[in-house]
């Protein structure tokens, strides 16, 4: 018997008004896996991770990571005791803190226990800002942001806000990682990075990866499968040497 | 560093303390030689400063724009009053009580009100200050309606075999003197608190907050219950001082005020809000404005702010300090 | 009883009718511009003082009172609009509030300082009662309501057929793409709010003869009855502005004639309360009517 994937999601549906922007998608990522999600610009993918993350709620469908139903779990609840991480498109940071208290501020709700921890102002919290402190610093350091590592982020350069981003997500010890087209908009040297980045979050961390991206040649030489929307629907689903491969992906998408 | 540069590093940091315990100093031995009118303009400032403080966490710290303060203002004035008048309850009880049973009212108003999106929120709060109003008018057998309570006790402490009231303008000084650090201390404590880093992130961006874990909407109710606190401690110095509370007291012109201060002294500082309890109110008050000419100042200072000056004048204060050699607070 | 019941009745349409005038401009500022004004009230005062004024001062007639006043209201509005609202257009709404709280405050307390802070007696206006229904009705009240009932139908046809109106309904609905359309947004969004500050001075100045007191203060009453009709009415629509107006009136009256005067004023803003902490979306839907 198989050990069951890691995020269950069944029939997902939303629509939005007459519009059906996701319709009956169901996938399964099983644990360590990096699975991709492509599709053409309007065919449901951010609106599928939307779903899937609790930044609405699906018409029908459920979602169930690590065994535990997240249906409607709101994002705080599903990043806090799901450990399951998102990124977003267009990247955002917390503009006029500086980079160090970026990261100490997406650690923090992983390691105090409740809500009312956070409110301690005695030795106890303070070690356990410090410890996040130093982890901060190992990440801004991997990163090569040490130097800026002053600076508000809103400061930054879009790429650096995007390494901001990653470490962020690597502060706590998620189980998965959802990326919004990680790769959008930064050169390709910095794609080189964030793709080992995640080679390495992947193997090292044992942390699994659902992306949706644009970067087909990203998409084949990270992604053990591939899954592709077209119009809310699954259209195709496989290898990326199979998917590329596939007249109805090719026609619907890649071109040609 | 160069050898200038070290010098002025030296002189500055010298500069420094010296400065500290000046002010210190000048704000301890006050009532000596600053004359009894002024005296009473610093009072009414420190006492502002509490529901201020609990605006700013509100706005500055949290990014959420309520217009509820003036009511918890109300509330805890009412609710000291009430107690010293009925119960003859020293002034420590009153005021600790005044602080519980306004945040305890805003726990049961922050639930369902702060799951409206901004612009309803900001209404919603606006409806507690006229719900407030119409039930001190109406509640007749509480309040008196509006003919409202007098004769409010001043504060006296009992301990033991000894009690004393706070009478005189001084003694008052140096009450909400002690209540007002408290406050700044209490203020200090949370805002340094791993929950302050967390407010401030929702106050950046909600949805990146929400995305690493954070439940903004309760730390937005514990934020919001929090400053109704600070608004009722503030609420019951303000009643014992005047020995009057009416439905005057929630009137619009508190909720602006406290408005005013917290933005026009420095959002999200806590040198900010206490600049600002000086210049907008402690001055007003010593330069006995006209209350239509104050109104009409706080109206441009809402202008200046929204189109010049949207951090306040805290940068200004912050280029003083840090010309001193300070740290950024 | 039945009397009673007609009687109120009557007056709440009339005060619905008055507090319609005033919110149809404020719902549309929004609509528009994504601002609560809450200096709106204010423009009614204006209204209200200007033609007090004219009477008194300069000894002018009514109608004429009414000619200047809604003239003055409007200047004013250019003025306020050129320089503060266009400016509001894509600002955070916080911006908004304190921006328009802030003109409040000067225009409420400018008129203090010029005029005193006493209530004044206005004098003037067509107070003669007539026979309606049954009812013995002041003829200033069935003026506002003809009013209003003129004031929405004109700007149903606006905001229809004319180009201004389309405009509105453009920039309401989507504020980006009408720049490249190539909609002069800054120029809709000043004479939106133009008109509706107008038409609260034209209520106002309408509603001084039944009122008769003229104080500095008035407009914040104003502003606390219309927000909660604008919001329960559906923010930027104009026909549930109407119908909330007109709750608002009836209901109001209801109060004040069988529980208590002195609950009166707290009935829009206690039921808007009570309605966004349990109903949150409101009694019509959002949709923009233009």
């Amino acid at each position: 018997m198989t050990t069951p994937a890691i995020l269950q999601i069944e029939h997902i549906s939303k629509s939005y008004g007459a519009v059906k922007a996701v319709s009956d998608v169901s996938l399964q990522l099983q644990r360590g896996e990096i699975l991709g999600l492509i599709g053409p610009n309007g065919s449901g993918k951010s609106t599928f991770f939307d779903c899937v993350t609790g930044l609405g709620m699906p018409d029908q469908g459920s979602v169930r990571l690590d065994g535990t139903v997240i249906t409607g779990w709101p994002l705080n609840r599903i990043a806090r005791e799901g450990r399951m991480l998102r990124s977003f498109q267009k990247t955002v940071v917390f503009s006029a803190l500086d980079v160090e208290e970026n990261l100490v501020i997406a650690g923090q709700m992983f390691v105090f226990e409740s809500t009312r921890a956070t409110f301690g102002i005695g030795k106890h919290a303070a070690t356990i800002v410090e410890e996040l402190r130093i982890r901060a610093r190992e990440l801004i350091k991997l990163t090569g942001l040490w130097d800026v590592r002053h600076m508000p982020a809103g400061k930054l350069s879009g790429g650096q806000q995007k390494l901001i981003q990653f470490a962020s997500m690597l502060m706590p010890k998620p189980k998965v990682i959802l990326l919004d087209e990680p790769m959008a908009g930064i050169n390709p040297k910095l794609i080189e990075q964030v793709v080992e980045a995640i080679r390495y979050a992947n193997t090292q961390l044992g942390i699994s990866f659902l992306i949706i991206e644009h970067n087909i040649d990203v998409v084949i030489s990270l992604c053990q499968r591939v899954i592709v929307l077209d119009q809310g629907q699954m259209l195709a689903h496989g290898t990326p040497q199979e998917i590329v491969i596939n007249p109805l992906v090719r026609e619907a998408y890649l071109g040609g | 560093m160069s050898q200038l540069q070290e010098t002025q590093q030296t002189w500055r940091s010298g500069f420094r303390l010296p400065a500290i315990i000046l002010m210190a100093a000048f704000v301890l031995f006050a009532p000596a030689f600053v004359g009894s009118y002024s005296l009473h303009a610093v009072v009414i400032a420190m006492i502002f400063l509490l529901p201020a403080l609990g605006l700013n966490l509100l706005v500055g710290y949290t990014g959420l724009l309520s217009l509820a303060q003036g009511a918890f203002f109300g509330v805890g004035a009412y609710a000291s009053a009430l107690l010293s008048i009925h119960f003859n309850t020293p002034f420590y009880i009153n005021v600790v009580s005044a602080g519980l049973i306004s945040g305890a009212l805003a726990l049961p108003l922050g639930i369902p009100a702060l799951r409206l999106r901004a612009t309803s929120f900001v209404m919603c709060t606006l409806g507690f200050i006229v719900i407030g109003q119409a039930i001190s008018k109406n509640w007749i057998s509480l309040t008196r309606g509006d003919m409202g309570l007098s004769s409010v006790p001043k504060p006296y402490f009992a301990l033991g075999p000894w009690s004393f009231s706070v009478v005189s303008t001084a003694a008052y000084y140096y009450l909400a003197l002690a209540v007002a650090s408290l406050a700044i201390l209490a203020f200090y404590l949370i805002v340094r608190s791993p929950a302050g880093r967390n407010m401030i992130a929702i106050r950046e961006n909600e949805t990146l907050a929400e995305a690493v874990g954070i439940p903004t909407w309760t730390y937005k109710l514990i934020v919001f219950v929090l400053s109704a606190v600070f608004a009722g401690v503030g609420g019951s110095l303000y009643v014992h001082y005047l020995t009057v509370v009416s439905p005057l007291t929630f009137q619009m012109y508190y909720t602006t005020t406290i408005l005013i201060i917290v933005l026009g002294g420095g959002v999200g500082t806590i040198s900010g809000v206490v600049f600002g309890s000086i210049l907008f109110v402690a001055l007003s008050e010593v330069l006995r404005v006209a209350p239509e000419i104050r109104m009409i100042a706080y109206g441009i200072c809402l202008l200046l702010i929204v189109f010049k000056f949207p951090k306040g004048f805290a940068p200004v204060i912050d280029k003083v300090w840090l010309a001193l050699g300070g740290q950024r607070a | 009883m039945l009397n009673l019941l007609g009687e109120q009745l009557l007056n709440g349409i009339v005060t619905g009718s008055v507090y319609a005038i005033v919110a149809v401009g404020m719902t549309m500022t929004f609509g528009v511009l994504r601002v609560i004004n809450f200096a709106h009230g204010e423009y009614f005062m204006v209204g209200t003082f200007a033609s007090w004024f004219v009477i008194e001062k300069i000894d002018l007639g009514y109608p004429q009172s009414v000619v200047f006043a809604v003239a003055l209201t409007a200047l004013l509005a250019i003025v306020v609009g050129y320089f503060l609202m266009r400016k509001m257009v894509g600002a955070p709404f916080e911006n908004g509030v304190l921006a328009t709280l802030g003109v409040s405050l000067i225009l409420q307390n400018l008129a203090v300082a010029l005029f005193g802070g006493s209530y004044k007696f206005f004098n003037g206006g067509y107070i003669e009662p007539v026979e309606l229904f049954g009812y013995g009705l002041a003829q200033q009240r069935i003026l506002i309501v003809i009013v209003c009932v003129l004031v929405f139908i004109g700007l149903d046809l606006m905001v229809t057929y004319s180009r201004m109106g389309k405009s509105m309904r453009a920039v309401s609905q989507n504020i980006e793409c009408c720049e490249i359309v190539g909609i002069d947004v800054q120029s809709v969004v000043l004479w939106t709010f133009v008109i509706g500050a107008s038409l609260a001075g034209l209520s106002g100045v309408l509603t001084a003869p039944v009122n008769v007191s003229v104080y500095g203060g008035m407009g914040e009453l104003i502003t606390f009855k219309t927000l909660p009709i604008i919001i329960m009415g559906g923010l930027g629509n104009v026909r549930g502005t109407f119908i909330a107006a007109m709750i608002l009136g009836i209901a109001e009256s209801f109060v004040a004639g069988f529980i208590g005067l002195q609950f009166r004023d707290s009935v829009g803003f206690v039921t808007l309360s009570l309605m966004l902490m349990w109903r949150p979306h409101g009694l019509f839907s959002l949709q923009s009517r233009f």
